[in-house]
């Protein structure tokens, strides 16, 4: 019975120290920035460039820079891809953005910045996109036959223009309430930031009400409330499980298995990130609690990448869509990558 | 009697859509089936990459995000 009280007071400690403390000046701008994404920028408009370009370096570079708007978590990313690739789109391109967005989707980033600090933040970016481009010349290399002979049948989107000036500004504004708190109070009380952050709400919000129309306003808050019912709620668990498996994890294993700059660490990681269901974010608070419990930076790394973009339901969904096949390869291509890049950041960057 | 389909691989989304069709054709008592289309072929065939999107008719209406019961009435008038 004892047992059982600590473990609920390691996971509501665990959601006090990763949700609680983070949600006014982290997750608040957070999710309005991931529903401002969805409603303003015409994602069509990205898919279609990215579609008709037959330049692959182009088209692989369209794919990497705009997989951080098109999808704002892993959720919709599937529906995305295949229906790119069905599109006649390369395959190339296709599995760029399977695997970009959750790896480095918006979300995630800021709530990784958050928690484990900037030089993380970067290094998963970096990662996330030269992994980017091995995955888009290995799967168009493997796949070249049926490459030939597809041609883009996408539809040309009305509006060309990705996003408008003045919602291109209200973004900004939005980034910049996210990052100000944190850079401009470095140190200090909490209070601090919150001033900070009140601040940057309020120009963000009487701008929005001076440029934009108040239907656009209303339809951006209403994709903003819809991240929020579908992310919070697996976070609050997620997090909470987190706080009762630092409980109840040796930290004996975790350094023995997942410690160092080994190899071995590194692809352990990367499986477990590859099967394990990670729901967006969950990933963050769940790696800086093996962290604190000795595993290494370099499979830290590995686990933040492979964590949200890949789990065992995931990969049979890829598939079902594009093939067994693609769906092999394409696993088996995340793994070596994820084992490298953890060995390698491990041992040369951090 | 009109077409109206939803098309999505069946997430959060799709489903509130779908609720909304078929709540917009109650209030306007007419004649009309919502069907969902699941099939990426098909999804993509219409054109559409980002779901949930609405069709009535055949025709798309909106990709890319849930639509209001008021906007789908209008278009169904």
């Amino acid at each position: 019975m004892d047992f059982l009280y600590e473990l609920t007071i390691a996971g509501l400690l665990s959601l006090k120290e990763y949700v609680a403390l983070h949600v006014i000046t982290c997750l608040i701008p957070a999710f309005l920035l991931a529903g401002a994404m969805v409603t303003f920028i015409s994602r069509e408009t990205i898919i279609y460039y990215l579609g008709a370009t037959a330049n692959k370096v182009r088209s692989f570079a369209l794919a990497s820079g705009g997989s951080f708007f098109v999808a704002a978590c892993s959720c919709t990313v599937i529906p995305v891809s295949s229906g790119l690739y069905y599109a006649g789109a390369g395959v190339g391109a296709a599995f760029i953005i399977l695997w970009v967005a959750p790896a480095s989707n918006i979300l995630a980033i800021v709530y990784t910045g958050a928690l484990l600090g900037s030089k993380m933040v970067i290094v998963r970016i970096v990662s996330a996109l030269s992994m980017a481009f091995v995955v888009g010349f290995v799967m168009s290399y493997f796949f070249h036959k049926e490459e030939l002979g597809r041609t883009f049948s996408g539809f040309v989107p009305k509006g060309e223009r990705v996003i408008g000036k003045k919602e291109a500004v209200l973004l900004i504004l939005i980034v910049a309430t996210l990052l100000a708190p944190n850079y401009l109070v470095q140190k200090g009380p909490y209070l601090h930031k919150v001033y900070v952050w009140a601040i940057g709400m309020l120009i963000t919000f009487l701008y929005a009400k001076k440029a934009i129309q108040k239907e656009m306003i209303k339809r951006w808050l209403e994709e903003t409330w819809w991240f929020v019912k579908i992310i919070l709620p697996l976070l609050l668990i997620g997090v909470f499980i987190v706080g009762v498996i630092g409980k109840i994890l040796p930290q004996k294993w975790v350094e023995t298995y997942l410690g160092g700059t080994s190899v071995f660490s590194s692809w352990f990681a990367t499986v477990i990130g590859q099967i394990m269901y990670f729901a967006t974010m969950t990933e963050a608070p769940f790696v800086h609690k093996m962290l604190s419990l000795g595993m290494g930076k370099g499979p830290a790394l590995a686990l933040l990448l492979t964590g949200p973009g890949m789990s065992l339901p995931n990969i049979l969904a890829i598939i079902k869509v594009f093939g067994l096949k693609k769906g092999i390869v394409y696993t088996l291509l995340i793994m070596v990558l994820g084992t490298f890049v953890g060995w390698f950041t491990g041992n040369y960057v951090f | 009697m009109r077409k109206i389909e939803i098309l999505g691989m069946g997430c959060a989304k799709c489903n509130e859509l779908e609720a909304r069709a078929r709540k917009a054709v109650e209030e306007l008592k007419i004649e009309a089936e919502v069907k969902k289309v699941t099939d990426m072929k098909v999804i993509s065939g219409y054109g559409v990459f980002v779901t949930p999107a609405i069709a009535i008719d055949g025709v798309v209406k909106a990709a890319g995000r849930v639509v209001s019961v008021d906007e789908i009435k209008e278009w169904l008038k």
